[in-house]
């Protein structure tokens, strides 16, 4: 175990808080639903950028490259002026969702470098230019801008044109759980000197305003060792000091609303939450509080920086007191000598000990490069999430239980819910809110590196402060009662398994609640979602935005409705795994073996359903070979929504292979299954036979039967269609020369084949669905494909791609699709990651090019990046795929089949069996 | 039938005369100014047809210490 590790093992065990403190700030809080107090519910324009230096949130804080405590009630962040911008950088500043022609963008250059699982060592660079921030010129030219157009970004403003900007790099390392170093390094890129104003800056959450309790207190107090001091004092955390080196000015102020600026009202105090940017910024010297005290402070250095050169400000955030810091000789000292700089090497030897213990050494550098990025972006994207429903319908006069409530915007049916976590986000900056189902792949990642915080994860989602008192997972703040892809039961088998492996024994308690509140959810879908109670399901946009014709989470124009490919595809899948959690409950718990039953039965019901419902106008169409939406009329007509896209490939994922071990068991229930396909042969007359058994004698649960799978295959890895250079695309290229059309009320509906970005406003215009690569439905798919590998074995070839006469088996096409999907990132023959297309600087200069970013989603046809810029979520899967293909060989995955398990690389390397993270019951 | 006269607590800013506007749960308009014990110091308000009244979250009613909502220590 190494050190690293041991930390992992000392949180775990409540030994030490090595969690208590880590990059939980979000990177926007403005512009976010929990702040939004409008009547219209526009949350993009009631708290904007502009009001966000002067007006104290309500439900948490933001910052650049910042951190804070597990309950967000202090903050630490960089602040940055570079004497010309009209405020300083204090945050990132982007777009919001209708001042840009693609929807909300931040308009910043962030990296994330560097994390391990506790924090105990993290990275992050942001680039500052040295001209005025253009902020004007990119919400001008942005909206002029169409949609037919690319959006408008930094670097095409030319403010990096001769390398005129800083490099700042944070470095956070925890000489204990409590005890935080923190290193700024200003490097000067450009050709002449320039001047930066370096403002760390720490300060409380407001939450004395809104909620009573103490008010916290920043000191200045007296050191005498060459740093400034600031004593932190609240009634929660207790006492913390933050150093700063050097003879440095200490300025102070109160993170209180600037009413006069905001609300035309004189304030209570000169000491508000933006007098640090007026003092500075427009020379206010009293803006800032003289007794050196308030509940936001800031150290000002004033740098010059040499061109080329670099500098470095040195901080410490910590419980230890200065008296403990007295030097042998008995003077005064602040912590910065030498042990400061071995501490800091210490940690960032450890992180690289332990991601040698994760990345597999068979990867060559540049693959290395790219997974400990994408790791290091899923631990950078925690986020303290504070949102008390209740309190917030309240405070808007929308208190659901007075009769003189106004209406609210969203979420009134969700009072129950209280918030208040450390939640993997998707994108700190573009989406700062939790989607449960974004969370679900997030795990798959995670896992990789802190499993414990994954099981944490998941079982969050289902406590009852989150999931509606029905049983329905909230999806995310702009409407908690949207629905998501049911996949929270698969991240769940997932992760028990993958913990079984690595500790001999899995967690069958937690394991067991799960299945508890999974069954209410599942309940929820059944009861909810099956309009005609026929096991066809609908579900809405089910996550993938703009695939269909019509926005799927409307009324239909047409009137009726639809029944849904994915949906129904997704509750075969979410049927298939709440049967694999049930047997392997039921190995130990005969109560459970009933509800494996129940599950087969489910999953047969669906199954059948997909493939029969409606005869000739059902979801398969037999000319095609391939599954639709149904679109079912008022007038008792049916029509099917011919667009190929990820919707009719999702039926190929609801595939679970199973040895046989619960049968073994309990033979009785043996013999009722019997029963039940014998006296039911309809039910599995058009999907695989499940009591067929393939290779090793496992079983398969699939919709798809050898037939009509390798008609949708050929589909899929047609390179004409679905399958590009860099993964599966969402939407066949068969309909870029063949859009889909259809006419209602006198009215066109199309769709047709976009690569980039979306040309509609549909779900906000900042995803597209209709051509782009995503990462987890491919996902997705790679594990299925090994599903039927384990069952078919390597007689099951198929042509990849269609057409160029190379015979593949399944694992191959799966190793196939994931290499394709890696390769987004990788750098080509000619050094170029497709990941950045054709922007020069990101390809060519040695300070850019290795700097990866996980975007939303990729150009189906170059894989360039596409929507959110750090969406390293489910991107960051890709780590994930990267390790089970450089750890796992096919006739491992053959041989050990359902037993799947989860080894740690360095397990692979001492030379132990390589597994796969496959089926089983 | 008796029918409830009760009105939802809503503040308000008034940007003309630059004050904090309270409608209490009688619905009647108050001018709280922005000092300790500002709803000691209320006085009455009446608004015209002139008067714009721009709605502020609730959370400000805690800030301005009106006595209508208990403070909610949150865990």
């Amino acid at each position: 175990m190494n050190i690293e590790q041991m930390r992992l093992e000392e949180e775990s065990k409540r030994k030490a808080p090595w969690k208590k403190w880590g990059p939980y700030l979000s990177e926007r809080q403005w512009g976010t639903v929990r702040e939004d107090y409008s009547e219209s519910g526009d949350a993009w324009d009631y708290f904007t950028h502009d009001q966000a230096r002067s007006r104290a949130y309500r439900w948490g804080e933001d910052g650049l490259a910042g951190i804070s405590d597990d309950e967000q009630r202090l903050c630490f962040a960089l602040a940055l002026w570079n004497g010309r911008d009209p405020i300083i950088k204090e945050r990132l500043f982007g777009l919001t969702n209708s001042e840009s022609n693609h929807g909300e963008d931040v308009k910043e250059y962030y990296f994330y470098l560097d994390s391990t699982p506790t924090h105990s060592y993290m990275k992050s660079l942001y680039k500052y230019p040295q001209a005025a921030f253009p902020y004007a010129d990119l919400v001008e030219t942005s909206k002029r801008r169409s949609r037919d157009e690319f959006e408008y970004e930094l670097i095409d403003t030319g403010v990096f044109d001769e390398n005129r900007y800083f490099d700042v790099f944070v470095e956070y390392a925890k000489a204990s759980p409590e005890d935080i170093l923190i290193q700024i390094s200003i490097h000067n890129r450009g050709p002449e000197p320039a001047q930066l104003h370096v403002l760390p800056t720490l300060w409380f959450q407001n939450q004395w305003a809104w909620q009573g309790g103490d008010r916290p207190v920043l000191e200045q107090v007296a050191s005498g060792a060459g740093a400034g001091v600031i004593k932190v004092t609240d009634s929660r955390l207790g006492e913390y000091w933050l150093y700063c080196e050097g003879d440095v000015t200490l300025l102070f102020t109160e993170n209180e609303t600037n009413t006069h600026r905001i609300f035309g009202i004189p304030n209570r105090t000169p000491y508000v939450k933006d007098s640090i940017n007026d003092y500075l910024v427009h020379g206010r010297k009293v803006a800032v509080n003289p007794e050196k005290k308030g509940t936001k402070a800031a150290a000002h250095y004033l740098l010059t920086v040499g061109a080329g050169q670099c500098q470095v400000v040195r901080l410490r955030l910590s419980k230890v007191e200065p008296a403990a810091l007295t030097q042998p000789n008995g003077k005064a000292a602040a912590g910065f000598g030498r042990r400061f700089n071995n501490t800091l090497q210490a940690r960032r030897d450890e992180a690289d000990e332990f991601y040698a213990a994760i990345i597999p050494s068979s990867l060559d550098a540049d693959a290395a490069l790219v997974m400990r990025q994408a790791l290091a972006g899923m631990l950078w994207t925690k986020q303290f999430y504070h949102y008390d429903v209740d309190k917030w319908l309240e405070e808007r006069g929308s208190d659901p239980f007075k009769p003189t409530r106004k209406a609210a915007p969203r979420n009134d049916h969700w009072h129950h819910m209280y918030n208040g976590d450390v939640i993997s986000m998707p994108d700190k900056w573009e989406y700062p809110w939790y989607a449960a189902w974004d969370l679900a792949f997030h795990v798959l990642a995670l896992t990789l590196v802190d499993p414990e915080f994954g099981k944490q994860q998941l079982k969050l989602m289902l406590r009852e402060r989150y999931m509606h008192p029905n049983g329905q997972l909230p999806a995310y703040e702009w409407n908690f009662g949207d629905v998501n892809p049911p996949v929270h039961a698969w991240s769940t088998i997932f992760t028990y398994r993958l913990e079984k492996a690595q500790k001999g024994v899995g967690d069958k308690d937690w394991l067991k609640s799960s299945f508890q509140k999974l069954l209410l959810n599942f309940t929820w879908w059944v009861n909810r979602k099956d309009r005609a109670g026929r096991n066809a399901f609908e579900g809405g946009f089910l996550g993938l935005d703009n695939i269909g014709v019509f926005d799927r989470s409307s009324p239909l124009p047409t009137g009726g409705y639809l029944e849904q490919a994915d949906g129904t595809a997704w509750m075969a899948l979410f049927s298939q795994n709440m049967l694999e959690i049930a047997a392997e409950l039921a190995m130990t718990d005969p109560d459970y073996a009933d509800m494996a039953l129940k599950f087969v039965e489910h999953f047969l019901w669906i199954a059948s359903a997909m493939v029969h419902m409606g005869g000739d106008e059902g979801m398969w169409d037999e000319e095609d070979g391939f599954f639709y939406d149904v679109l079912r009329l008022p007038d008792g007509q049916a029509k099917r929504l011919k667009v190929r896209s990820m919707v009719g490939l999702l039926p190929l994922c609801a595939a679970t292979i199973f040895e046989g071990d619960l049968m073994k068991k309990y033979p009785e229930l043996a013999e009722r299954l019997q029963w039940f396909l014998y006296s039911r042969p309809e039910l599995t007359a058009e999907i695989h036979e499940p009591s067929k058994r393939g290779v090793a004698g496992r079983r398969l649960a699939s919709i798809l039967n050898e037939t009509r799978l390798r008609r949708v295959l050929a589909k899929m890895l047609d390179e004409n269609e679905f399958l590009s250079p860099y993964g599966l695309r969402s939407l066949s290229r068969y309909h870029a020369d063949h859009p889909y059309v259809i006419s209602v009320g006198g009215q066109q509906f199309s769709v047709s084949y976009l690569p980039a970005e979306s040309d509609t406003g549909m779900f906000g215009g900042n995803s597209n669905w209709r051509g782009p690569i995503w990462i987890p439905v491919n996902i997705l798919i790679v594990r299925a494909l090994l599903q039927y590998y384990t069952y078919y074995g390597n007689e099951f070839t198929v042509e990849c791609p269609t057409g160029s006469g190379r015979q593949m088996n399944l694992y191959q096409v799966a190793g196939e699709i994931s290499q394709r999907l890696a390769n987004i990132f990788l750098r080509d023959k000619d050094g170029q990651r497709p990941v950045y297309g054709g922007s020069k600087k990101f390809q060519e200069d040695p300070h850019w090019r290795d700097l990866v970013l996980f975007y939303e989603y990729f150009h189906g046809d170059n894989g360039a990046g596409l929507g959110a810029s750090h969406q390293t979520g489910w991107t960051g899967c890709v780590a994930r795929l990267m390790h089970f293909f450089a750890t796992t060989t096919a006739e491992q995955v053959l041989e050990l089949g359902k037993k799947a398990v989860f080894k740690t690389t360095a397990d692979i390397e001492r030379g132990q069996p390589a597994v796969v993270a496959v089926g089983g019951e | 039938m008796a029918m409830s006269k009760k009105q939802a607590l809503a503040l308000f800013v008034d940007r003309s005369s630059q004050q904090w506007i309270v409608r209490d749960p009688e619905g009647k308009f108050w001018i709280v100014p922005f000092i300790e014990d500002s709803w000691e110091h209320r006085t009455p308000f009446e608004p015209t047809e002139e008067t714009d009244l721009e709605p502020v979250p609730g959370h400000y009613t805690y800030l301005l210490g009106l006595p209508f909502w208990p403070k909610k220590e949150i865990l």
